[in-house]
Formats: structure tokens, C-alpha cells, sequence
């Protein structure tokens, strides 16, 4: 009988002495079952899916626009979340990515999973983690630039919707990454 | 048809930012119940140890997706109101490779850095600078970008318009997909286990 | 049967509910209703208080001052709208009117020759639920009776010379002139209106699924 917590790897690293350890995940199935839910409410509460890399499009859109005004405004990409009456941080994604923060702060406090610390395979150091973080990061706002989404955005939005370009995306994204996951396993393995 | 309420004028643009937090919350809730805050649960996917990701997506995916239909099936959900993004197939074709290679680079999604920074990851706040700063670089390289970016447009498009196949037997395939790739997915998690735990047996009686 | 339902895990019995559910979707329709239920009270009243219609006068303005929030959409057949039609209008014949063309948030304007097939198209929509629905108060025929053709009277006051020169600087506008009271055919009858001119700009027909020019503030919906 499969048991109802998920098996493999079921639980964070355990903690110091005298902390109550870290809850172990809960079954994926209804975390994504979960998800989903608050996706439904999105479609039906506002008409819109979840998202989050154009909250950074915001924030990064309105930095440029604080330190370089005049490029920010030429700049079509950057000037497109310029464009309205309306501050660029008050933007639908921007408040529900801090709500992103603040409800994974919750759930982390009540699992006792809250830990400063760097998330690293054996074979690597930290200092080479962070690097690859920063890089695969860096990556990634190419990626979901050109896509016009990420996972949250795209693959799970759209994915539901049925959106045609959201399934070839979210293909892509898998293809993509097992595809390199060998060339960097000594990352995490 | 009586949603998406503020579609039709039922509250305004300032209660629907309080809305977005409100939703945010319960995504990052269950992103971090789920573990991925943990770079490491993330990538286990990618080496077929661990297929949560794909199991979280698509439960949720199938869930949100016959919660749509089944609300726009009775008269509640007003489909036509809800954002479709518009599918440039080359654009997003390319970015999905670009963002899934990265993804396993990086470790995080930009959703689950979130997550993961506010649970305490220094490596989850340094991909939040590596993805701002990634921005950064691509609004500096519009011009190049420019062309890419717009490439294979076709408007918004569903699955069920695009193959010429009803929207009820889409979904269904989609479930039997999914529900194939659960179980699927076990199978794989447990065959890759007792892999390792072979591989391990075997270092352990050549160590000793 | 029973016990071996019991012997499934919970994922499992998750994921047999999901292709239940799944199965039954097949049959799912989700396409604009053809339904309307009328909230009768509430529709006489929106109309009663005139919140239905918008006067060709009113419509002249919003076309010169280059408004582009509202859809005017034009309910005659296709023929009947290359003939001529109010400039920026769409074709949508009647029939097709709530195919689902027409977004439920957006301004939409309807017209036809006169004004009672466009008041039955509004009553379709406003029981849809469409809240910003209107009519072109008695259609093309006010349209050129007010805008294309006014009438002034043949000996004016300073006041309705004044009104006079602004009608005639619109009619102009819109490829139209005016006419003087009593300089028709005897009897004091008003001589018949003159040839309606070509349109300017032919306004594409309106494709299905289509959504018109954003109005200036379009908030991004995106990722």
C-alpha cells in the first residue's frame, strides 16, 4: 500500500539538536491538487492566471527607471511597463509575489523548515553553487522572456487553459532540462 | 455567466491587487508544502530520483483545468474572459529549452526562488539576483532579442482549435496522460532507488 | 468490487476520480450560452432612465475628438454596410451578434437603419450580462437627419446661427451638408436627403474571435 507521505526523498535534512525537526513534504498530489485550486480561483476571482517572472519585469523595469530615465523610456522592452498612470510595482504579479513569499514563509514556520543555508549537491562548494544559482538564473529570464512566462506563468496557466503555446513551452522545459542535467550533475549529485 | 467577477465589474482594480496577494499566499503555501523551496527536491526530478515537479504541475494542471471546464460547462465561468496568452511557438519553443536548461543550472524556477528565499536559502536569493539581473541584460539586448521574441506568432490558440478535437476529449486526454504519468512516475521513482541502493550496496562491499 | 476499491492506495483512488471526472468532461460544451435569462424590472428600468441609447450628436463628438473606448458595431447586412457606414463601425449582422464577438466588458455601440433592431440586440446582450451595452438612438436614420444632414431654419436667431455653423463644420466632417428648412419643393416640405457619401475608410469586417483596438489604458495580463 503506497504509503500517503511521499517516499523518495521524503524529508529536508534534519536540524540542529534541540530544534524540532523538519516536517517531512507533503504528498505531491495534493499540493498540486492545492495548487490547483488557487489557480481556479484565479481564473474565476480575476479572470488571470498565476505567473511570477513578470513580477520581476516589473521591479527590474522600475529600478532602471529610478537610476536611468531616459534610457528606461527608450527602451521598448523596459518601457512597456512604464506606459500607464499607474506605479510599475503596482502591477497584479508584483502583489502576488510577495504573497508568493509570504506564503511559503508560512508553511515553511509551520513545517519548522525555515533554515539559512545553501541548498548544494556533495561534489560542489558553496561558493560554486551560488555561482551556478546566479548563472541558472540569469538563464532562466532569457527563457521565460521569450516564452512570456515561466512555470507558474505558462506551463501551469496555460497548461490548464489548454494554451497551445504553454504545452510547447512546457515540453521544451523538459526537454531542456533533462537534456543538461547530466552534463551538470556534479552539482547536486 | 456570473465570473470572473472582476471581469464583470464586480470590484475594482485595488481589491483585485489584494486578491493577487491573497492568491500568492496559497501558491507559495503550497509550493513550500510540496518542498519545493529546496533546490535539491526541484532538481531530483532531472536525474529521476524524485518526480514531485512533475506530479505537483500536473495534478494541479488537471485540477484547475477540470475545474474550467466543468464551471465554463455550466453557464459559471465565462471562458472568453479569461486571459489566454497568445502563442508565439518559435519564441516560446526556444525559451523553454533556454528556461529548462537553466532550471537545472540554477536550481529554482523564478516562482520557487521566492518560496525558497523566504524560507532562508542563500542560494534562492542569489538566483532572484541572477534572474533580475538576466532581465536586466535582455531589455539591453532588445535589438537582438527583438526578432526571436516575435517569432512564430499565431495569436491565442487552444489545444483543442489548434489539433481539430473537441475541448471535453482534450481534457480527457490530458487526465489519462497525467494519471499514466503518475504511475508512470512511481515506477520509475522505485526502479531508480533500488538502483541506488544496489550501486551503494556494491561501494560498500568494495570499500570494506 | 467493493474490496478492491478498498485496496487501492489514496493516490490512486485520487487519480481513479480524475479520469472519472475526465470522462464525463468529453461531454462538455463551453461556448457562449444561447439561453438568455432577462431580468425584466431591471432592463425596463436602464431603459426608462434613457441608460441605453447614446444620441448621434453625442456619437459625432466621440468620432472627431478620436475616442477609441467603445466598439460601434453595425447590425445590417454586409451589402447594406459597404454601402456606407458611420465611420469606425464594424459589420456584425444581427444574427451573429451574440456568438461571442463581442467582449461582455467592453463599451459597445450598436446601430441599424432605425432603431428597433438594435433595441432587440441590446435587450439579447443586456440580458447576457453585458453592462455597457448601448444603442445609436434610432440608428442611421437619426444619424442622418442629426449629423450628415441637419436641418436649419431658414431665418436663424444669433444662437441658433451659432449652433448651425458647429452642425455644419460636423456634417462636413463626415462627408455631409447641410440643408435650410423651406428650401425644398413647395408645401414646406423638407427636400429628400441627398445621396449618402462613399465611406471614407472601410473598416475591416469584423473576424471571429477578434478583439478591437485596446483603449488606452490595457492592463497587462501576461506572466
Amino acid at each position: 500500500m503506497e504509503p500517503l507521505v511521499s517516499d523518495v526523498p521524503s524529508a529536508p535534512p534534519a536540524e540542529a539538536e534541540g530544534h524540532p525537526g523538519p516536517q517531512p513534504y507533503a504528498n505531491p498530489y495534493l499540493a498540486g491538487i492545492g495548487l490547483g485550486l488557487v489557480l481556479l480561483a484565479a481564473f474565476v476571482l480575476v479572470g488571470r492566471g498565476l505567473g511570477a517572472s513578470g513580477a520581476f519585469n516589473s521591479t527590474v523595469a522600475w529600478m532602471s527607471s529610478k537610476v536611468a530615465p531616459d534610457y528606461a523610456r527608450s527602451n521598448e522592452f523596459l518601457a512597456s511597463y512604464l506606459t500607464g498612470e499607474d506605479h510599475p510595482l503596482k502591477a497584479w504579479l508584483v502583489f502576488e509575489v510577495l504573497g508568493v513569499a509570504a506564503g511559503a514563509l508560512l508553511s515553511g514556520l509551520l513545517a519548522h523548515r525555515i533554515s539559512v543555508s545553501v541548498e548544494r549537491g556533495p561534489r560542489i562548494s558553496v561558493a560554486g553553487r551560488l555561482a551556478l544559482a546566479f548563472l541558472g538564473g540569469a538563464m532562466m529570464a532569457f527563457g521565460a522572456a521569450f516564452a512570456r512566462g515561466c512555470t507558474s506563468g505558462q506551463a501551469l496557466t496555460g497548461g490548464s487553459l489548454l494554451n497551445l503555446g504553454s504545452w510547447i513551452f512546457m515540453l521544451a522545459v523538459f526537454a531542456g532540462a533533462y537534456a543538461v542535467a547530466w552534463v551538470v550533475r556534479r552539482e547536486w549529485r | 455567466m456570473s465570473a470572473p467577477f472582476y471581469k464583470l465589474g464586480y470590484f475594482g482594480d485595488e481589491v483585485s491587487l489584494i486578491i493577487a496577494f491573497v492568491l500568492g499566499v496559497g501558491f507559495g503555501f503550497f509550493l513550500e508544502r510540496a518542498g519545493f523551496g529546496s533546490a535539491k527536491k526541484l532538481v531530483a526530478q532531472f536525474y529521476l530520483r524524485d518526480l514531485a515537479v512533475f506530479k505537483v504541475m500536473f495534478s494541479a494542471i488537471v485540477t484547475a483545468m477540470l475545474g474550467v471546464t466543468y464551471l465554463a460547462w455550466i453557464g459559471y465561468l465565462d471562458l472568453s474572459l479569461v486571459y489566454l496568452v497568445p502563442t508565439f511557438w518559435t519564441a516560446q519553443l526556444v525559451g523553454g529549452l533556454i528556461l529548462g536548461a537553466g532550471f537545472v543550472i540554477g536550481g529554482y524556477c523564478p516562482g520557487t526562488s521566492i518560496a525558497s528565499t523566504a524560507t532562508g536559502r542563500v542560494d534562492g536569493l542569489v538566483y532572484v539576483a541572477g534572474f533580475a539581473v538576466g532581465t536586466l541584460g535582455y531589455a539591453l539586448a532588445w535589438p537582438l532579442v527583438e526578432g526571436l521574441y516575435t517569432a512564430g506568432a499565431i495569436g491565442p490558440t487552444t489545444l483543442p482549435a489548434a489539433l481539430g478535437v473537441g475541448r471535453g476529449l482534450i481534457v480527457f486526454g490530458v487526465v489519462v496522460i497525467a494519471v499514466a504519468g503518475f504511475a508512470g512516475a512511481t515506477w520509475i521513482e522505485r526502479a531508480m532507488a533500488a538502483r541506488d541502493a544496489a550501486a551503494a550496496g556494491r561501494l560498500a562491499k568494495g570499500g570494506s | 468490487m467493493r474490496r478492491w476499491i478498498a485496496r487501492l492506495s489514496n493516490n490512486q483512488k485520487l487519480g481513479g476520480v480524475a479520469l472519472l471526472l475526465g470522462a464525463v468532461a468529453t461531454l462538455a460544451r463551453v461556448g457562449p450560452r444561447r439561453l438568455v435569462t432577462v431580468d425584466a424590472k431591471e432592463l425596463l428600468t436602464r431603459i426608462e432612465r434613457e441608460e441605453d441609447h447614446v444620441r448621434p450628436a453625442e456619437l459625432a463628438t466621440w468620432i472627431i475628438e478620436g475616442r477609441a473606448d467603445y466598439r460601434l458595431i453595425d447590425i445590417r447586412d454586409p451589402a447594406a454596410f459597404a454601402a456606407y457606414h458611420i465611420p469606425g463601425a464594424e459589420c456584425l449582422p444581427l444574427s451573429q451578434v451574440a456568438d461571442g464577438a463581442l467582449g461582455r466588458d467592453e463599451r459597445i455601440i450598436l446601430y441599424g437603419d432605425g432603431g428597433i433592431h438594435a433595441a432587440h440586440a441590446w435587450m439579447v446582450l443586456a440580458g447576457m450580462g453585458y453592462t455597457k451595452v448601448y444603442t445609436l438612438r434610432e440608428g442611421l436614420d437619426a444619424w442622418k437627419e442629426d449629423v450628415l444632414f441637419p436641418t436649419l431654419p431658414a431665418n436663424p436667431t444669433a444662437e441658433e446661427r451659432a449652433h448651425g455653423e458647429r452642425a455644419a463644420q460636423i456634417a462636413r466632417h463626415f462627408g455631409g451638408a447641410v440643408r435650410v428648412a423651406g428650401a425644398g419643393p413647395a408645401s414646406g416640405e423638407v427636400a429628400p436627403p441627398p445621396a449618402l457619401p462613399a465611406p471614407a475608410v472601410v473598416a475591416p469586417t469584423l473576424p471571429v474571435g477578434a478583439t478591437a483596438t485596446s483603449p488606452v489604458k490595457k492592463k497587462r495580463e501576461g506572466c
